[in-house]
C-alpha cells in the first residue's frame, strides 16, 4: 500500500510544481472580466468575474461567498506561508453577489484586482463551503 | 454596526460583529456563529461597565465564544464521506467520526489510505459528500478532545552565550499517544470500510476538477 506523499500546499503555491504528487486543481477558473461600471463611471472596488460553466443567475448560487484568488508574477520573491519564497504573489478576495443574468458575479479583494488581469484567470476557491 | 452587546441576533446573517464582541477574547476557529442574546433592557455600550466583565478579561467564565451553540450542516453526519478543501490535505476524501467542542469536525482518512490522521477540521473548508459510512459501532476514545488537538507551540530556541549557532528549533513529533488512537480508531473504521464494495479506492482516491466539470453541476 503506496503511502501518498504530502503534499505542501502554501497560499500562494499556485505554480505548478510537479514535484512528488500531480498538481491538483480544487479550484473553479474564472476570468477577470473588468470592474463594475455604469455607462461612463466605473468603479474598481467590485470585479466582475465569468465564472466557467456559470451562464445563468441561478446557477451561481454555488460561488457566493467563495474565496478568490488574483494569482500574479512580479518580479521579485516574496516568501509566502510555508515559508518558501515565490515570484508568485497573490491578492485575496471573495465573491460577494451575482450580477445580471448571465452568472457573472461581483467578487471583492483585499486590494482592488489590477487591471492587467483583465481577460486573465483568477481561482475561485470551493471554501467556504455552504454544501 | 453599533451596540455590540445587546443586538438581537440574525439567524441568517453571519456577523462578524460577533467577533469583536468577543474582541478581547482569544480567537477561536467558530465562524459560523449566532450570537448570544442579552436580555438587558438598558445596554451599556462600554464593554468595560457590562456585567463587570472587562473588554481584555480573558478569564475562562468571560469567553462568551464558548457558550455559543454548534451548528453542524444537515449533510454531515457521522460517517459521512467529507472533501477537504484547502490545505496540505486538499482533496481528499476523509471520513467524519464527530464534531468536537469547538464546533470543528474531528476526521480520520484513515490513515493507511491516505495519509490523513486524526484531526480537527473546519466545516468551511470541507464539502460532505452524500456517501456515508456506517460507523455507529465505532468507538471514539474520550480523550479526544480539543485540548489533545490543540496545537502545541513548539520553542524557539533561546539564544544563550556560547550557544548562539547551535540551537535548533524543536520539530514536531509524532506521539505515541496519537499513533495509538489512531490505531484504535482505524482499526474499527477499517472493518467498515473493506465492507462495503469500493470504499477504500474511493477513500484513496483525491478529488479535483478537470475540464468540463464544474462544481455547480456536479452532485456530490
Amino acid at each position: 500500500m503506496a503511502s501518498t506523499p504530502e503534499k505542501t500546499k502554501t497560499k500562494t503555491n499556485k505554480e505548478k510544481h510537479h514535484t512528488e504528487m500531480t498538481y491538483r486543481r480544487l479550484w473553479s477558473k474564472a476570468i477577470f472580466a473588468g470592474y463594475e461600471q455604469g455607462l461612463w463611471n466605473q468603479r474598481e472596488h467590485p470585479a466582475l468575474l465569468k465564472t466557467e460553466g456559470v451562464c445563468a443567475r441561478d446557477e451561481t448560487e454555488l460561488y457566493l461567498s467563495k474565496r478568490c484568488a488574483c494569482v500574479h508574477k512580479a518580479k521579485k520573491n516574496t516568501v509566502t506561508t510555508g515559508g518558501k519564497s515565490y515570484k508568485t504573489r497573490v491578492i485575496w478576495g471573495k465573491i460577494t453577489q451575482a450580477h445580471g443574468k448571465c452568472g457573472t458575479v461581483w467578487a471583492k479583494f483585499q486590494s482592488n484586482c489590477p487591471i492587467r488581469a483583465t481577460g486573465h484567470s483568477i481561482c475561485v476557491m470551493q471554501y467556504r463551503s455552504r454544501i | 454596526m453599533a451596540g455590540e452587546k445587546a443586538e438581537k441576533p440574525d439567524t441568517k446573517e453571519k456577523k462578524p460583529e460577533a467577533k469583536k464582541a468577543d474582541a478581547g477574547n482569544k480567537a477561536k476557529k467558530v465562524k459560523m456563529v449566532k450570537k448570544v442574546k442579552k436580555g438587558k433592557p438598558h445596554c451599556s455600550r462600554n464593554p468595560v461597565l457590562v456585567r463587570g466583565i472587562g473588554r481584555y478579561s480573558r478569564s475562562p467564565d468571560s469567553r462568551k465564544v464558548l457558550k455559543h451553540a454548534r451548528k453542524l450542516r444537515a449533510s454531515i453526519t457521522p460517517g459521512t464521506v467529507l472533501i477537504i478543501l484547502p490545505g496540505r490535505h486538499g482533496g481528499k476524501r476523509v471520513v467524519f467520526l464527530k464534531q468536537l467542542g469547538s464546533g470543528l469536525l474531528l476526521v480520520s482518512g484513515p490513515l493507511s489510505l491516505n495519509r490523513v490522521p486524526l484531526r480537527r477540521t473546519h466545516q468551511k473548508f470541507v464539502i460532505a459528500t452524500s456517501t456515508k459510512i456506517d460507523i455507529s459501532g465505532v468507538k471514539i476514545p474520550e480523550h479526544l478532545t480539543d485540548t489533545y488537538f490543540k496545537k502545541k507551540k513548539l520553542h524557539k530556541p533561546r539564544h544563550q552565550e556560547g550557544e548562539i549557532f547551535h540551537t535548533e528549533r524543536e520539530k514536531y513529533e509524532i506521539t505515541e499517544q496519537r499513533k495509538v488512537d489512531q490505531k484504535a480508531v482505524d482499526s474499527q473504521m477499517l472493518r467498515r470500510i473493506k465492507a462495503a464494495p469500493l470504499f477504500q479506492g474511493y477513500l484513496r482516491s483525491m478529488f479535483a476538477l478537470t475540464d468540463g466539470i464544474y462544481p455547480h453541476k456536479v452532485v456530490f
